[in-house]
């Protein structure tokens, strides 16, 4: 996706579950990050990679009941974007925990917990330049 | 906090949509069955819990300058320390195509 995409996530993120609606934004500059802008306040948004930039062999078993819900058929239909935390002082992490999966045709999104969540880390580190 | 005493195969309801049934009895553990509409989420506390401290703390203005990306220099994925069940790393692909786990929610024909 480019530019700019609304996303609707009818569960919201964990501990945001009132925020449904987001938009995706990309920039050229900023890849292959991407930003989760909260739509209805603008100066609020989740920094976002995908998981595989950071680790290829990144592999959450996404639970059928997920898979259901986002209406997902073939792995083509997902999106999946982690959340980046830039700590104040020192690196930068990644959620791996908690991946955010998109469904690319319905742009409906939400913030699922893989059944094998406990092999990630919530804030894995992202290698940046200094 | 309501405290209700169940045997194992006995459940609880929630809101009148919300089922949550003692599935099996193990020692010190105690597996669950929870049944619930797709709007609602279920999850293990403590994981809801760092995930959200992980999102408050992940929320930003997006005009702060986004980092350079490196990727030669990708770090291996870490095991943590304390890993609250002892599911072993699946090679399943994204998307499976059964049931991953036997913590998924079991019906109530056992």
């Amino acid at each position: 996706m480019r530019g700019q995409t609304t996303i609707y996530m009818p569960i919201g993120l964990l501990g945001f579950e009132h925020v449904k609606r987001y938009v995706l934004l990309s920039h050229p500059d900023e890849a292959p990050f991407l930003w989760l802008q909260m739509l209805d306040d603008p100066s609020l948004a989740f920094l976002c990679v995908s998981p595989l930039h950071v680790s290829p062999e990144y592999q959450p078993d996404i639970s059928p009941a997920d898979v259901e819900s986002l209406q997902l058929t073939k792995p083509d239909d997902a999106l999946i974007v982690s959340i980046v935390t830039l700590h104040p002082s020192g690196q930068p992490t990644v959620n791996l925990k908690g991946p955010v999966i998109i469904n690319r045709h319905t742009l409906i999104g939400k913030q699922v917990v893989p059944s094998n969540a406990a092999d990630y880390a919530s804030q894995h580190p992202l290698p940046v330049a200094s | 906090m309501l405290v209700l005493a169940r045997k194992i195969n006995e459940s609880i309801v929630i809101d009148g949509r919300i089922v949550v049934k003692i599935v099996r009895l193990d020692g010190d553990v105690v597996k669950l069955g929870i049944s619930a509409p797709a709007d609602v989420p279920v999850h293990r506390r403590e994981v809801y819990e760092e995930i959200q401290r992980s999102n408050q703390q992940a929320l930003i203005n997006p005009h702060v300058v986004v980092p350079k990306l490196l990727r030669e220099n990708v770090m291996p994925l870490a095991m943590p320390s304390s890993a609250s069940d002892q599911k072993k790393p699946s090679s399943e692909p994204t998307l499976p195509a059964k049931i991953q786990s036997e913590d998924t929610n079991p019906r109530n024909n056992q």
